[in-house]
């Protein structure tokens, strides 16, 4: 539906927000742009919106170029994080005010305000000016003032993330079921992990203006083509280890850099490597992990505990290996003391592998999708 | 290192009251973080107890003895806040050693004590580079190896990695937690994020509205919240929280609510009397378990609002008449919208709390 193609943003003289950018978002579908600050994500949604020209490229709805197309004739309702609201007018005419100009009854519009003022919790503050309202319930005005025409595509701006957690939580829920319920398209930007493979159907991470991956939640999350992805994705985060490829009796192994430590790696493994013994590092997911107070077979690798983190639902240990750590997720009951040693379910079965950052291998149970790498 | 008592504290601000009158101590050695949401008086206390702030009311003592008149600079503190600006012409040893030198330690226990420290928070590698040469997380080491390196009485520590991504924060919280075990000083943790306060703090002061509304280890705080406050605020996603009224049918204890109703769980049974005709029920997301056939055991019945993938889990949200419940589950687990679906909650963290006060409910065994 709409397309960026070759898209590149170059502010003043040479500071680049966006470098030759390519994105494809569907109709009807959630698309979310996730990178870091700085990234180049709103600078997309701007260009997107026409608020903001690409410096080179070229921005297609339906296989034909919007650039010349202005803002307010894209059909498309766009959400800042900072939404100027009109002070003089109440909530509830703020919110009835983007209506006015279609051809809504009283009561069609009576109906619409009331609808988007119950999902975004804001009935009881129908009645009031903006001056009256805190950061995080003027930011639901703003993102209802958004959501409330209908528009072909909807471009929302972290519109959520200066809520408390139990409204964000809340809040995600219902924009995701109101915009599968509405057959709408969005365009979604935000800085948390969670958020974006909670209401992604496609996600694009964005890193210094370049696409660093483009895909399905499982696919961003299982699938890192790089190390950034990898370790960006996912809370808490993938752990990292160098290694070095070395042949113990004849078969490979990846000695773990600092450590005593080598995991023999299956053949499909060995056929990633290149002869390099440098910079391959070994990744694996906190969730992916076990540990044991004894060395058994399914926790071959020592390791000694660095600091334990109590959540409540769970605990998560750092475990020293060689000279890098690893995060394990244990049940809250598990409490190993700090500097004991203990034993990692680690192996060379169920690791990401990577190669001067890209990913080379998956764990095993992901084979099944081929691996991709045309994004460079 | 010092042991810190705060002594019926208040803060105002003109007509503002940030704080309203707050106790509590913190050991020798201790490492407790002030949590709360923005304006629940968390820093208004730490700048007290800093001296960056005058005292309205009440006294402040660093091992007994009353500060309150003790200039900041007299008290031994070091801080470390969101931002870490570092000297941009010095290199990263001498940004380290600085307070060591304008203190006039002797050159060959500045170069003792920077290596020591740049050791410990694995800035060995950096110690000749220049502050503009550093990723993020590596300056904010720096500014706390810096912070770190004279030995305070006290170490405080304001929201010091609430602006970095998810990588570095967790990051910096092994270092931080690492950091306080290998050195013992006493630490001040003052954040918003209750996943920090949790991950890091011996002990967590929750405050809430200028008073303190809970002081216990992270354990206490999740599993036995003082009162409903606590218990939304400390967790993610959030509990779970059910009005309804208690009544006894057929010989047994049931807790009514959306015009279902289910047992009390067994070791309330013989103590239902205790509680109040109205209450609020408190169950968190992670202990409540979802089936879709409606001959299973089950607490309560509603119908699918959404699940979400997270891929390490799912979290289901189910509308229960017009109340909205969220439960964790497998991200195999993933029902569809307007599905109808029970819930059981897991017995031993079903918690009840009081209709009007807010407080928490314990059965009192005679």
């Amino acid at each position: 539906m709409i397309e960026l193609r070759n898209v590149s943003k170059i502010y003043g003289q040479n500071t680049i927000a966006l470098r030759n950018l390519n994105l494809n978002i569907q109709e009807k579908e959630f698309f979310v742009i996730y990178g870091p600050a700085g990234a180049g994500k709103s600078t997309t949604l701007r260009i997107i919106a026409g608020i903001t020209q690409p410096t080179q490229g070229d921005v297609l709805r339906d296989g034909e170029s919007i650039l010349k197309v202005a803002p307010e004739n894209r059909n498309m309702a766009m959400a800042f994080e900072n939404y100027a609201l009109y002070s003089h007018m109440s909530v509830y005419e703020n919110l009835a005010f983007p209506l006015k100009a279609s051809n809504y009854s009283k009561k069609d519009m009576d109906d619409r305000v009331q609808q988007v003022a119950r999902i975004l919790q804001i009935t009881e503050l129908l009645d009031r000016r903006p001056g009256f309202l805190s950061g995080g319930q003027r930011q639901r005005v703003s993102l209802g003032r958004c959501i409330v025409r209908p528009s072909g595509l909807y471009l929302l701006d972290e519109p959520i993330g200066h809520l408390d957690a139990k409204l964000r939580h809340r809040m995600r829920a219902e924009l995701k079921a109101m915009a599968v319920d509405m057959n709408a398209t969005v365009a979604l930007v935000t800085t948390a992990s969670r958020e974006a493979l909670a209401m992604g159907d496609h996600i694009a991470i964005l890193r210094d203006g370049i696409l660093e991956q483009v895909g399905t939640p499982e696919e961003i999350y299982s699938l890192p083509q790089n190390e950034f992805v990898a370790s960006f994705v996912g809370e808490p985060p993938m752990s990292f280890l160098d290694v070095e490829p070395v042949q113990t009796d004849g078969s490979a192994a990846l000695h773990i850099t600092g450590s005593e430590m080598s995991l023999p790696v299956p053949s499909r493994v060995a056929q990633s490597l290149n002869g390099s013994t440098s910079g391959y590092k070994l990744g694996i997911r906190p969730n992916e992990l076990s540990i044991a107070s004894q060395q058994d077979e399914h926790h071959p690798t020592p390791g000694t505990v660095y600091i334990l983190e109590p959540l409540g639902y769970c605990n998560i240990i750092s475990v020293k290996v060689g000279d890098g750590t690893l995060r394990v997720v244990v049940d809250p009951t598990t409490r190993p003391g700090v500097d004991e040693t203990i034993w990692v379910s680690l192996n060379g079965e169920n690791i990401h592998l990577f190669y001067n950052e890209k990913a080379v291998v998956h764990p095993v149970e992901d084979q099944k999708v081929k691996l991709n790498h045309n994004h460079h | 290192m010092a042991k810190i008592t705060i002594e019926n504290f208040v803060k105002n601000y003109g007509d503002v009251k940030a704080v309203r009158g707050v106790s509590f101590e913190i050991a020798d050695g201790e490492f407790v973080s002030l949590l709360g949401p923005s304006g629940c008086g968390k820093s208004s206390t730490m700048r007290s107890i800093c001296g960056l702030e005058e005292i309205t009311e009440g006294t402040i003592y660093f091992d007994g003895k009353p500060v309150n008149d003790v200039r900041p600079r007299d008290r031994n503190v070091a801080m470390a806040f969101e931002t870490y600006a570092l000297y941009p012409t010095l290199n990263i040893f001498e940004n380290i050693a600085f307070p060591l030198r304008s203190a006039n330690w002797p050159d060959d226990r500045v170069k003792e004590k920077v290596k020591d420290i740049a050791h410990r928070m694995e800035l060995e590698s950096i110690l000749n580079n220049m502050p503009s040469e550093l990723s993020g997380g590596q300056a904010q080491r720096a500014g706390l190896a810096r912070a770190l390196v004279r030995e305070p009485s006290v170490f405080l520590l304001d929201e010091p990695i609430s602006h970095l991504d998810t990588r570095q924060r967790y990051r910096m919280r092994q270092f931080i937690k690492h950091i306080h075990m290998e050195l013992g000083y006493t630490m001040i943790y003052v954040t918003h994020d209750q996943e920090e306060a949790m991950a890091l703090a011996d002990r967590i002061v929750v405050m809430h509205e200028g008073i303190i509304r809970q002081i216990g280890t992270p354990d206490e705080i999740y599993n036995q919240p003082a009162d409903d406050f606590v218990a939304g605020f400390v967790g993610e996603p959030p509990m779970n929280f059910i009005e309804g009224s208690i009544a006894q049918v057929a010989g047994k204890w049931v807790f009514q609510a959306k015009g279902q109703s289910f047992s009390l769980p067994d070791y309330w049974q013989a103590y239902g009397g205790q509680l109040p005709a109205q209450v609020k029920l408190g169950i968190r997301p992670f202990y409540i378990d979802l089936n879709l056939d409606p001959n299973t055991p089950h607490d309560i019945e509603g119908e699918v609002f959404l699940s979400e993938n997270l891929q390490d889990l799912s979290i289901v949200s189910v509308d229960v008449d017009d109340l909205r419940l969220q439960a964790v589950t497998t991200p195999s687990f993933r029902p569809e919208r307007h599905e109808h679906i029970y819930l059981k909650f897991s017995p031993v963290y079903i918690l009840f709390f009081d209709l009007q006060t807010g407080k928490a409910i314990r059965p009192k065994i005679s």
